[in-house]
């Protein structure tokens, strides 16, 4: 168990650093397969971990490894260690299973840049620092790999590095990514300084409402940050500026579900803070439904994915806020097999159309590629959620979940309902535009399909792949049936609610009819008749603003921070500090004129001078006396 | 060993400066004898008990035994690696000057090697008037290399830096005579503590006007940018680290009473440092401006851990000393080498650095990610330690500090990308080289130290005070 778990971390550092090492001196070809190579190892490692925790019965499977003391302050210690749960585990398979599949499209993907290591040396990079956030043994190392997927998220996303946009866009990933740090390492301190550890087992030793709730809000802070939830998520539609690949990988199968990891993680503390949790559920409640509107509106094909991306997030939060947590956990299973699909399906399409992603000058590409248009199709309705796809199992036990939580959960239930008719309008809008009808002129001009070769088997037989797992991959859980996955998490974290078959029955039936009632709509809209997007215009400037997010944190954060920074350096800096030298520096030789002048070479002063001190001196003499 | 690690550049210096060596051969002995400082240093480490309290390595003379003065030096553990911090920076500064050519190499090498000495001689001295005199001799080249070998406004920048650093001597000396005469001697493990509020403020303003604090950084900006960037390197990396550990060695170890009493004041000081310095260096319009600032930002961030005055807090600041040292010269170095090819340092003028430039891409988008404290790195866990020292002492210093983390990203970031990234900017010709193997020599060893330190801080954290109270010795056993 334990081998298989320190393989699996330490392999993508091996690739990272070996790439980074090697240079120029090998190819770049050669530095793509040793990075998919370390990829595949660590999944070898995580599957022997699995096999292995299989073998065991249920109090057995928690293990700690302990490598060195990575940090200690007094007698407070951290170790470099790595916690093998079925928790743990399951992230770990589906990081690097998944990632694989995704380094592996890179190949084909990549090809022919001019910086393909540096690409393939930040994609290990990446998956190391996100093992390192899955399988971390205490809160600290957990921090540790969440500020490292930020930083390789950051770097990724800037990876176009002459291009103005990816670069403002990386930063602005990595600074709202350092928003949530902070407040993670708030809410840590608080642990600190109540139980003197960071070990996870802490968590359940913290008392008093005051620091369970700060410490809730705090790691919640984090969450939202990495998972682009309300009210940090206006970072996730800029990332798209990084290769398609990056999009799949971190920011549609991976980094941004962390934040649900976390949550699931650390539901101790969120159970002891209801407010908090509720307060969770809230918020993904919230972003699911203005995702699902701003998606509506957009032309950019990796925006559509990025803000269903969100969409579906607002999902996972919304169930693990309720306390359903494998039924969360599920669906972030089956959502990064669906996502990373439709990403490296729009992938091969923005390659075979000459790096276009606007979908209004895309259509008709159902009949330049078959089979890329059938996997995003099992994709979309993987997404929508229409049964047997994988989406369908994982997001309606959601659903079900929320009618089992009283008042509040029904107002949950409503939003999320809502929002499947929302996919399924959005999904069917991007897929009737890009594929159906006739090829558009822009279409035919600059298309040039997949050869058989490397590239084309490298990002072809991965999106197969996907597309299996996006069909079978939802079979794994059924709710009412067999639940294994709610099995193998139960000594993890205990389930909050217990939604009756009744209520999976009506969520299902009633998010299936609306998803499908949403792809009929747009079916009418983009299906039968090409229209363009919506004209209120209102509504439609408010939701291509993105409801004017980006231009509130820029008044209320960004350009106070801005203008204090001037003012500091006007009216402090400048004048009283800075310059402070200089007077100093004429004060002193100013006064050693005054002084000069006393030496005038002049026997009658000085004798004057010497005079009167002694009188003075003898007036004062006599006084004290 | 510990007279020998004082003694040895110091002769090296004497030797330059007395041997008619050519330019070449004086520069190669700077470089040998700087290198030959770093393994003396390492014998100690290997050699150093980590487990026992007391002073190691310890060497005692009679020097005017009338008032008690002596010629004391040992080392503790947490000296041990603001040594090592040092004697490593040092060298990588003399073998960068070496490398450039600095004009009048020999006066220049000996300034560097004397200088090399005089701070392991602060960091080591126990004896208040022998500290005073290393605290001096280290001011002394500082003024020369700046006001000699410094850019164009190099006078205005001296006498800046002469005249704060001269008020804060003055004052350490009038404290140091005061409370030397008032104890009948003047060794510091003899001495025992002391409650006057004005000795300890005479200590304070001296350690705040190194460091520097906020509002006493009046020097800093033009120090720093006006010196050659080895000295730079080593003005903000080394002798800053000075102010720090005089903070910590004297004014909280020996002045109990004042150090609580003033605590609030002074961590209020460091808290508007921290943010202050981080808003500026967001604001600076050129390289080093941005290095400088953060200087002021990160010095803030130490002190604010010191005077936490608790375990977690002490702990982070040696290793957060160890690691901006390290951080901030490698910082300068990079900035040297990049002015040099650019001819400026205007971050307008800047930018497309990395395209066909490997290697300096690499190295300084490394030392950038470890400089705003990127978790993971040995930079975050001293930031961890000292704010969650802090934060117990009251949560709105935490806050502070979790701010000014969010605010090093931006500035940091907004650094890395003004040099690396988008179009090649006026100042960058296709004929500016990758850094060359001698530079990568230089800056290297610094990376990687702070890497090993990135996947093991505790190896400072843990070893800086014997046992797991940090606290219990600097109030009891150093008193």
């Amino acid at each position: 168990v334990v081998v298989g778990a320190w393989i699996c971390l330490l392999a993508p550092l091996g690739g990272a650093l070996t790439v980074t090492g090697a240079g120029l001196s090998i190819s770049r070809r050669t530095a793509a397969y040793l990075a998919t190579l370390s990829v595949l190892v660590a999944f070898g490692g995580a599957f022997t971990a699995f096999v292995a925790l299989l073998g065991r019965s249920g109090g057995d499977r928690e293990h700690v490894s302990t490598a060195w003391t990575w940090l200690s302050g007094g007698a407070y210690r951290s170790g470099f260690e790595v916690l093998i749960d079925p928790l743990s585990v399951m992230m770990m398979l589906i990081v690097s299973g998944v990632g694989f599949l995704i380094v592996a499209y890179s190949i084909g993907y990549m090809d022919g840049d001019r910086e393909e290591r540096r690409y393939f040396a930040y994609m290990a990079l990446f998956v190391f620092s996100m093992l390192l956030l899955v399988q971390g043994g205490n809160l600290l190392l957990l921090l540790a790999g969440w500020g490292m997927v930020g930083l390789s998220s950051y770097l990724l996303i800037g990876f176009w590095h002459e291009r103005p946009s990816a670069i403002a866009a990386a930063k602005k990933a990595f600074v709202m990514n350092a928003i949530g740090d902070a407040t993670m390492a708030l809410a840590l301190f608080v642990v600190i300084k109540r139980t003197g550890t960071l070990a996870f087992g802490a968590l359940g030793d913290v008392h008093g409402s005051w620091a369970v709730n700060l410490i809730a809000l705090g790691l919640l802070g984090g969450a939202v940050a990495k998972s682009a939830q309300l009210p940090l998520q206006t970072w996730l539609p800029d990332a798209m500026e990084g290769p398609t690949p990056v999009s799949a990988l971190i920011h549609a199968a991976t980094m941004v579900t962390a934040g649900v990891y976390l949550i699931v993680r650390t539901h101790v503390i969120f159970e002891a803070a209801p407010k908090v949790q509720d307060l969770a559920a809230g918020l993904g409640a919230a972003t699911l439904l203005l995702a699902g509107l701003i998606a509506l509106v957009q032309v950019d094909i990796k925006r559509v994915i990025a803000y269903s991306t969100m969409s579906q997030i607002g999902y996972m939060f919304l169930g693990v806020g309720l306390g359903a947590y494998a039924n969360g956990m599920f669906h972030l299973m089956t959502h990064a097999f669906f996502k990373a699909l439709l990403f490296m399906a729009a992938g091969i399409v923005i390659h075979a159309l000459a790096a276009e992603q606007d979908i209004r000058k895309m259509g008709g590409l159902r009949q330049l590629m078959p089979r890329v248009y059938w996997a995003f199709l099992i994709g979309a309705l993987a997404l929508v959620g229409i049964p047997p796809f994988a989406g369908f199992f994982s997001k309606d036990s959601i659903l079900a979940a929320a009618m089992d939580h009283g008042a509040y959960g029904y107002v949950l239930w409503v939003a999320g309902l809502a929002g499947a008719f929302l996919t399924g309008l959005y999904t069917f809008r991007m897929l009737f535009l890009v594929f159906w009808g006739e090829p558009s002129p822009f279409a035919r001009e600059h298309f040039h399909a997949l050869k058989n070769d490397v590239v084309g088997v490298s990002m072809g037989a991965t999106v197969g792949v996907l597309a299996v797992l996006s069909v079978i991959g939802g079979w794994l859980q059924f709710a009412p049936v067999w639940h294994p996955v709610e099995t193998w998490l139960e000594t993890v974290a205990e389930p909050l609610v217990s939604p009756t078959n009744w209520q999976e029955a009506v969520s299902s039936i009633l998010a299936v009819g609306l998803g499908a009632a949403g792809i009929g709509v747009a079916w009418l809209l983009y299906g039968v008749k090409r229209r363009p997007v919506p004209r209120a215009a209102f509504w439609q400037r408010t939701l291509e603003r993105k409801f004017y997010f980006d231009e509130l944190y820029d008044a209320l954060f960004y350009r106070p921070s801005a203008w204090t920074a001037r003012a500091f350096g006007r009216l402090i800096e400048q004048p009283l500090i800075a310059g402070s030298g200089r007077e100093l520096g004429e004060d002193t030789r100013d006064l050693g004129g005054i002084l000069a002048r006393l030496q005038t070479g002049l026997l009658r002063t000085y004798a004057l001078a010497i005079a009167s001190a002694l009188a003075v001196l003898a007036v004062v003499f006599v006084a004290v006396k | 060993m510990t007279t020998l690690l004082i003694l040895l550049p110091i002769g090296a210096a004497l030797a330059i400066w007395v041997l008619p060596l050519n330019p070449v051969s004086a520069g190669s002995l700077a470089v040998l004898a700087a290198l030959v400082e770093v393994g003396v240093w390492m014998q100690l480490l290997v050699r150093f008990d980590f487990d026992q309290t007391g002073l190691q390595f310890e060497q005692h003379r009679n020097w005017f035994s009338d008032l008690n003065v002596s010629y004391h030096v040992g080392v503790y553990g947490f000296s041990v690696w603001l040594i090592g911090l040092t004697v490593i920076v040092m060298a990588a500064a003399i073998a960068y000057a070496f490398w450039v050519g600095r004009e009048h190499v020999r006066a220049y090498m000996g300034l560097m090697l004397l200088l090399d000495g005089a701070v392991v001689g602060v960091f080591s001295a126990q004896d208040l008037l022998l500290f005073y005199a290393f605290f001096e001799a280290m001011l002394i080249p500082l003024y020369v290399l700046v006001g000699v070998w410094g850019g164009p406004g190099r006078l205005g920048a001296t006498l800046k830096f002469v005249i704060y650093t001269m008020a804060g001597s003055l004052l350490m000396l009038a404290s140091i005579v005061v409370y030397g005469l008032s104890k009948g001697t003047f060794d510091l493990v003899k001495i025992g503590s002391s409650g006057s509020d004005w000795v300890f403020l005479g200590f304070v303003a001296a350690f705040a006007i190194k460091a520097p604090l906020f509002p006493l950084h009046g020097w800093l900006r033009d120090a720093y940018t006006e010196s050659s960037p080895e000295v730079a390197a080593v003005l903000s990396g080394v002798v800053s680290k000075a102010a720090a550990y005089g903070f910590l060695r004297i004014a909280i170890t020996k002045f109990p009473g004042p150090a609580s009493d003033f605590r609030t004041p002074i961590l209020a000081l460091a808290a508007v440092g921290l943010v202050y310095g981080a808003l500026l260096a967001f604001r600076a319009p050129d390289l080093r401006g941005v290095i400088a600032y953060s200087s002021l930002s990160q010095m803030s961030l130490i002190t604010l851990g010191l005077f936490a005055a608790n375990d977690l807090g002490f702990d982070g600041s040696v290793l957060q000393m160890v690691n901006h040292g390290l951080v901030s010269a490698t910082l300068f170095l990079l900035a040297g080498m990049i002015e040099r090819r650019a001819l400026t340092g205007e971050l307008g003028r800047l930018g497309g650095m990395a395209r066909g430039r490997p290697f300096l891409a690499t190295v300084l988008m490394t030392t950038g990610i470890i400089a705003l404290a990127v978790p993971f790195s040995s930079a975050f866990a001293g930031e961890f330690l000292i704010l969650a020292g802090v934060f117990q002492q009251g949560w709105g210093w935490a806050v502070v500090g979790a701010v000014a983390i969010v605010l090093a990203a931006m500035y940091m970031l907004r650094l890395i990308s003004a040099v690396l990234h988008q179009d090649p900017g006026p100042a960058i010709s296709d004929a500016a080289l990758d850094l060359r193997p001698a530079e990568l020599g230089i800056v290297v060893p610094l990376v990687g130290c702070l890497l090993a330190l990135s996947a093991w801080p505790a190896a400072i954290s843990q070893h800086s005070f014997a046992g797991d109270h940090p606290k219990q010795q600097v109030t009891e056993a150093f008193r």
